[in-house]
């Protein structure tokens, strides 16, 4: 549901932007899995992730979603997204999975090292692990670098870079804040994997150098 | 995605948020979309309020404005009339819409999204095992989306190196013939966000098909991000790193990592 793999950007930036998220395996442990995917969602709202969602249902910052609905409207074999900020928090939330024991796979994208010494803190190794080898083919049809951070925020690619560009023009003309201007473009992003906080931080740095 | 052109009244929102940047201003005064470049995500219906002005309403409002030297400037996040009119697709258009807009469900694989859980259930499933390397070529992504002709030319040129196609994953279910990559005739012009192919080989086959890759990946007209997973070692370690690095690539700093919380259902080798 999320293909959260090839967000961009330097390792400082990506220090603050983890999605935790849980997947079924269809055909599997699909069925029966709705209280499941719940008490995930439960887990991740006690540690006020700034976004949360899934393809199905769209994402906690569309008005017509919101946390409660998004919690309640569970049915089985759906998954859920989280993202965090900060790797303590990060921390408790894999702690309180642990301690829950949902038998469902959870997974996390963001800086591989700093992830697997979460795991080891709560006393386990990782499984599997997937690497991003970057992009190929016809890279001279990419925009700029701060653009594609903000693209990739987005698993499915559904901010444009047109959208990421007039958001920069709305905040330099004062029509929007970066906050709003983060929150619009996280709109776009259905499945809750887009990250305001990080999207806003990126458009002030863009404005910042447009000057 | 259509555009009611008696609704539109050319406040242009929808340029922006075409995540394809395909709606231009038309002749009229009026959006339009190019439907050749359309990938039917359904962003612009979705992420525009619709106001529901009606259009007469906003072209007077506007006259009376201009009347004082003011423009009219919607707000950026909403279509003033409801212009927007997402169709009715019929094969093959609607694999558009399948690989395109995220909620919408692949009727092949009754999962959203693009392709299959690939590592994010190995914990459950054991779809890669160990010496096994999980190998997604999105096409297309990030932005810019691809052609199914594409998409066919870079399969036809991993497939004598044998990977094990996933059967599962939406764009094999496209495949006329797997063994050769060949792609369904009727589906070759058909344009997407983006599309991955999904395959597993053995660890050591890596350089040979990243070679491959990359060669191909200089006759499309497109991007395409790559992605290596495996089954981590008992200390934890990943066992593909080393031969994306022998055949001298990069690997990202960040990732995906499967914790190992789901309960499994085969038999560990």
């Amino acid at each position: 549901m999320t293909n959260t793999l090839h967000r961009r950007g330097t390792p400082n930036s990506l220090k603050n932007d983890y999605v935790i998220f849980c997947t079924m395996a269809k055909g599997i442990n699909s069925k029966g899995s709705g209280p499941k995917i719940q008490e995930f969602i439960r887990i991740c709202l006690k540690y006020n992730p700034v976004n949360m969602g899934d393809g199905y249902l769209g994402n906690i910052l569309q008005e017509d979603v919101g946390v409660q609905k998004f919690l309640a409207d569970r049915a089985d074999g759906e998954g859920a997204a989280a993202v965090f900020t900060d790797l303590d928090t990060l921390q408790k939330v894999i702690d309180e999975l642990i301690r829950a024991d949902l038998g469902i796979s959870i997974n996390v994208s963001g800086l591989l090292d700093e992830v697997q010494a979460c795991c080891r803190k709560a006393g386990m190794e990782r499984h599997s692990a997937e690497h991003s080898l970057g992009v190929w083919g016809a890279k001279d049809r990419l925009p700029e670098r701060d653009i594609l951070d903000v693209n990739t925020l987005c698993g499915h690619g559904m901010v444009s870079f047109n959208l990421i560009r007039k958001m920069v023009e709305h905040i330099q003309l004062r029509r929007l804040t970066p906050q709003k201007a983060a929150n619009l473009m996280a709109q776009c992003c259905e499945c809750g994997a887009f990250n305001p906080v990080r999207a806003e931080q990126l458009l002030e740095k863009m404005v910042r150098r447009e000057g | 995605m259509e555009i009611d052109k008696e609704k539109c009244v050319g406040c242009g929102n929808c340029h922006a948020v075409c995540t394809m940047g395909v709606i231009y201003l038309d002749e009229d005064g009026k959006s339009a979309v190019n439907q050749d470049e359309c990938v039917e995500c359904n962003t612009c219906y979705r992420v525009l309020r619709n106001e529901g002005y009606p259009p007469w309403f906003v072209r007077i409002l506007r006259k009376v404005l201009s009347t004082f030297r003011l423009g009219y400037l919607a707000e950026v996040d909403v279509c003033p009339t409801g212009a927007l009119t997402p169709p009715e697709l019929e094969w093959p258009r609607n694999l558009r819409a399948a690989f395109s807009d995220p909620t919408t469900i692949h009727a092949g694989t009754g999962i959203g999204g693009r392709g299959t859980e690939e590592i994010k259930s190995n914990d459950v499933t054991g779809r890669i095992r160990r010496g096994e390397a999980g190998i997604v070529v999105e096409m297309g992504r990030p932005g810019i989306g691809a052609r199914f002709r594409d998409v066919e030319k870079v399969a036809m040129a991993l497939a004598p190196l044998e990977p094990f196609f996933e059967p599962q994953n939406p764009v094999t279910h496209l495949m006329a013939d797997p063994k050769t990559g060949k792609m369904k005739e009727e589906v070759l012009d058909e344009k997407v966000m983006s599309a991955i192919i999904e395959m597993k080989t053995r660890l050591e086959r890596i350089p040979k098909i990243l070679e491959a890759l990359e060669k191909v990946g200089r006759e499309v007209d497109t991007v395409i991000s790559v992605g290596v997973s495996s089954k981590c070692l008992p200390d934890g370690s990943v066992p593909h790193e080393e031969w994306v690095r022998k055949a001298g690539y990069r690997l990202s700093p960040n990732g995906k990592t499967n914790l190992g919380m789901g309960r499994p259902f085969f038999k560990e080798d």
